[in-house]
């Protein structure tokens, strides 16, 4: 390797981050722990209906008895040190109200802050095509375009909101794909969870903008615990995208998400996420820990859920964004670009679970490794014993930059039905010297070079993503990839 | 013939620590006090690590407990077993010309073998035996991880006999050695053989384990078999499993080659009940080629679990591994692959291939091909497919004038053909492909077809 190659790998290996700012806002925040207390208080703090309370509790005792004996998820390819549960906050809002009725009540320093993310919240500034629901801490700030939503009949508002507003709708699909005991983190979730988003799309309806939703985590020590729910009805379009990011702190922060998708028959979901939590300094110190559980059901025939991710951020990644594939033709893809630097550590992957007759998956993942991190594709394809003619095609790709990186593939391929046509394939190398020659040929400096190619690797992902985050996502890969890699 | 009975009142682990207390003295090499040694740290280990779970990731789809759970009995010495030359016969594979090592039960019995031509510094015998050889010192109980394999630690625990090979420096053995492993239990029998196979530097042998039953009775067989090759050495490496119905064992092979050198592995299951092949390879030198090839044909109620690691501790090696399953009636077959490149281990280059021809409804397959790499410059890939016959290729056959029976048979022998071409010895690969043809489903049947095409080209 070329010195220069060299310097722009270390380069990107020590790269900081840019969003690593904080807001200072007066907040309100429960004190550190969490006890039955706590998650009454977030019900209460929240106008909760009784039910959803009940639910909570329950949560919170499964979640309990998880900790007592010890069944953490322990088993994936990382190695931190578990979060201590009683030292962090799990709730966080600021000062004033912890829910706003219009954008005017909206504190300024929080416009800004949004602002400063590149997420105008007021409707003239914003992305045209895009209503964006932002959640600082433990709630939803704003959510735009909710009339023009309306209109059309597509209920997309905060989580809270839903669970006053429509509770009918809520109360039957809430732990529908992940029950709260599915794992210890989803039913910390489920007692806990703050805010996230909620959007239902009515029969018929194909939702005629992209639904964002940004998180920010602000405070320190505060645990991040959103919730979404999607629900596509049949013959219903949907397509939204989550963004995230935190400011820069001494400890690591836990953020415990639920995303739980349920598409009927004919509807389609497409999830995308570009994940830039935090990821600690170059020395490993403090950021996030994103220990998230997202699963979609395509309930109906002939459904579809598609699931894009770029990872980039957080000092440890463990998630595997799935699909139950139940109604018969129904379709799942899972398309994943992992970029981990410095001590990031990523576990990330799919289970696609093919149940329905003459279902379909696809799964394409592209690893990327550079300084010191460890970037592993997990992923499951299950293919029921009734589940005729299943169609499953799996790629992983790593890459790696720099000799002190790891990347691993962990695949389990579990076939029940004779008619599975199941492929899996995978690749590991570094960027070839050819490639390199090559662009070498045509005028191209190490650090272009080295951005052609490693954009080139993840182009089929990103041309998943919709148009509007497409380019956010090209620059973002560019930033993370500045001055290291040649 | 002493033997203990498992006193399965007791839990297992249990059951086989007061049998190891029994069996103290009966041991291999009893007063050798390395060997003595490595039995007592084995048996506590085992009874640290306790009997596998299918919560272990690498126990995840084969329940191993329960088929050690039963009533077996332990033999503590060299039983009369009732087996002549003429019971044999039968299992020598024809137009093999081969040093032949019969071992009854687990253990080598010369007078039923054929080691006349074997040239004279070549050692191959009974490891009990072997006490005194150089090459026993320098490496028994070195690769066999007797610290993290609970059934390696069992073995460890009881050794006892098995085969002894040694081929000194410089020396090529122009026949292989067949190692015609044959259970002649007339009851529920836990064997625990221990191989040792010693190719030093410059070297070259090949040997063929073929393992058969004589009688139906039910058996577990846990063996453990070291392989060493020295620098420029090669050793390949048949095993071909054909033991009765009744019969279960956990096969673990360890190998360690050095630079240089070739250690081939191929591995042909053709029944059993539950067979499970552990195999760690271990190339530690400079251009060291590592192949492992296996082939399973799934019927009846089998249960095949190959679980395989190349660990490259060592740059500019290359490993290629191919595994093809073809599954009918209820078969399962798992397949967990690991390729390890460990950190400044550069210029590798690791092949890693799995596919599964399904027959049948009621199969199932468990396939999980792993890579973990902590070098950059590397080209590692794996690739894994499960489906069924081409239907479009069938239909072609047909119109050709070969029959729906006969044209399903000739693919499935054609996909299984990827791996007999990696064999280099005929008489074997003539067997196996023989084998394969006979345990197709009945509807398709090519054994006489297969006859008479070796016939033909006789």
């Amino acid at each position: 390797m070329s010195t220069s190659e060299t310097e722009y790998l270390e380069n990107v290996a020590n790269q900081e981050y840019e969003h690593g700012w904080r807001t200072d806002i007066e907040s309100e925040t429960l004190p550190e722990g969490l006890d039955e207390n706590i998650v009454r208080y977030i019900s209460e703090r929240k106008d909760e209906p009784e039910w959803l309370l009940e639910w909570r509790l329950k949560a919170f005792r499964y979640f309990e008895r998880q900790v007592e004996e010890g069944n953490y998820p322990d088993w994936a390819h990382l190695d931190y040190e578990r979060p201590d549960f009683q030292d962090m906050r799990y709730f966080s809002a600021p000062k004033e109200k912890a829910s706003y009725d219009s954008l005017d009540e909206v504190p300024d320093e929080i416009l800004e802050t949004f602002e400063r993310l590149g997420i105008p919240l007021e409707e003239q500034k914003a992305l045209t095509g895009v209503a964006v629901d932002a959640v600082m801490d433990s709630v939803s700030v704003a959510t735009t375009f909710k009339k023009k939503l309306k209109e059309k009949g597509v209920i997309f508002m905060s989580f809270g909101e839903a669970a006053r507003e429509h509770p009918e709708i809520v109360k039957k699909y809430l732990g529908r794909v992940v029950p709260y005991t599915d794992n210890l983190f989803a039913a910390l979730n489920s007692a806990v969870f703050s805010d996230g988003s909620f959007v239902y799309v009515p029969e018929g309806v194909t939702c005629p903008m992209e639904l964002s939703t940004y998180f920010r985590i602000n405070d320190q020590n505060t645990g991040q615990f959103e919730r979404t729910l999607i629900i596509a009805e049949p013959d219903s379009y949907v397509s939204y995208l989550e963004g995230c990011t935190a400011p820069m702190n001494q400890k690591h922060q836990l953020h415990a998400a639920v995303v739980e998708l349920i598409a009927h028959e004919d509807a389609e979901i497409k999830y995308s996420t570009i994940q830039n939590w935090y990821p600690g300094t170059k020395d490993g110190e403090g950021g996030v820990y994103n220990l998230v559980t997202k699963r979609g059901i395509c309930e109906g025939d002939r459904s579809k859920i598609s699931w894009t991710q770029l990872e980039t951020g957080s000092a440890v990644t463990q998630k595997y964004p799935s699909v139950i594939l139940k109604g018969d033709e129904s379709v799942g893809e899972f398309y994943s670009v992992a970029f981990t630097k410095g001590h990031q550590q990523a576990d990330t992957g799919t289970k696609m679970h093919h149940i329905g007759k003459n279902t379909k998956s696809t799964i394409i993942s592209k690893g990327i490794s550079a300084g010191v991190s460890n970037n592993s594709y997990r992923g499951l394809v299950k293919v029921g014993k009734n589940a005729e003619n299943a169609r499953n095609f799996s790629q992983c790709d790593s890459l790696l930059l720099g000799d002190q990186c790891g990347a691993h593939t962990f695949p389990y391929i579990e076939i029940g039905n004779p008619s599975a046509k199941v492929e899996h394939e995978a690749t590991t190398s570094k960027v070839g010297e050819d490639q390199m020659f090559y662009c070498h040929q045509r005028g191209l400096g190490e650090e272009e070079a080295l951005k052609l190619i490693v954009n080139g690797f993840c182009q089929e992902i990103l041309a998943e993503l919709p148009m509007e985050f497409a380019v956010e996502a090209k620059e973002l890969l560019a930033i993370e990839l500045e001055g290291s890699v040649g | 013939m002493s033997t203990t009975t498992l006193d399965t009142s007791a839990q297992t682990i249990d059951r086989f620590v007061s049998a190891f207390q029994v069996n103290h003295g009966q041991a291999l090499n009893g007063t050798n006090a390395s060997v003595a040694k490595r039995r007592e740290a084995a048996i506590q280990r085992f009874q640290e690590l306790g009997v596998p779970t299918r919560k272990q990731e690498a126990w995840k789809y084969t329940d191993i407990a329960s088929v050690l759970d039963r009533p077996y009995t332990l033999p503590l010495g060299p039983e009369e077993a009732d087996v002549s030359a003429a019971d044999l016969d039968p299992y020598l594979i024809d137009d093999l010309d081969a040093h032949v090592l019969v071992l009854v039960n687990g253990r080598p019995d010369l007078s039923l073998s054929q080691l006349d031509a074997m040239p004279e510094d070549v050692t191959v015998g009974s490891l009990k035996d072997a006490g005194d050889h150089p090459a026993f010192e320098a490496h028994y109980g070195e690769y066999a991880d007797a610290e993290d394999e609970v059934l390696t630690a069992l073995n460890t625990a009881f050794v006892q006999d098995g085969a002894f090979i040694h081929v000194p420096e410089d020396v090529e053995l122009e026949q292989p050695i067949l190692l015609l492993h044959v259970n002649a239990a007339q009851d529920d029998l836990l064997m625990q053989p221990r191989h040792l196979f010693v190719v030093e530097a410059d070297a070259k042998a090949r040997v063929i384990g073929r393992q058969l039953s004589l009688t139906g009775a039910r058996t577990f067989t846990n063996t453990v078999t070291e392989m060493f090759v020295g620098e420029r050495g090669y050793l390949d490496h048949y095993v071909i499993q054909e033991e009765d119905d009744n019969a279960s064992q956990v096969l673990s092979r360890f190998g360690y080659h050095e630079g240089d050198s070739v250690l081939s592995t191929d591995t042909f299951t053709f029944s059993g009940e539950v067979v499970r092949n552990n195999m760690t390879l271990t190339p530690d030198g400079p251009n060291c080629e590592t192949n492992l090839y296996g082939l399973v044909i799934g019927h009846g109620s089998m249960h095949v679990d190959n679980n395989t690691l190349v660990d490259h501790v060592h740059a500019d090696c290359v490993s290629n591994e191919l595994y093809k399953h073809v599954l009918n009636d209820q078969s399962t077959a798992v397949f967990n692959g690991k390729v390890f490149v460990h950190r400044d281990s550069q210029r590798i280059d690791a092949y890693q291939s799995n596919d599964s021809l399904v027959l049948n409804n009621d199969a199932q397959i468990y396939t999980k091909p792993e890579l973990e790499i902590y070098a950059d410059d590397v080209k590692c890939s794996h690739g894994t497919t499960t489906g069924q016959l081409d239907e479009e290729a069938v239909y072609a056959m047909r119109t050709r004038g070969i029959d729906e029976a006969t044209a399903r048979a000739l693919l499935t022998l054609a996909f299984a053909g990827e791996v007999l071409e990696q064999v280099t010895l005929d008489a074997i690969s003539e067997r196996v492909e023989l084998a394969v043809a006979g345990k197709l489903p009945e509807r398709f049947n090519l054994t006489g077809l297969v006859e008479t095409a070796s016939a033909l080209n006789a």
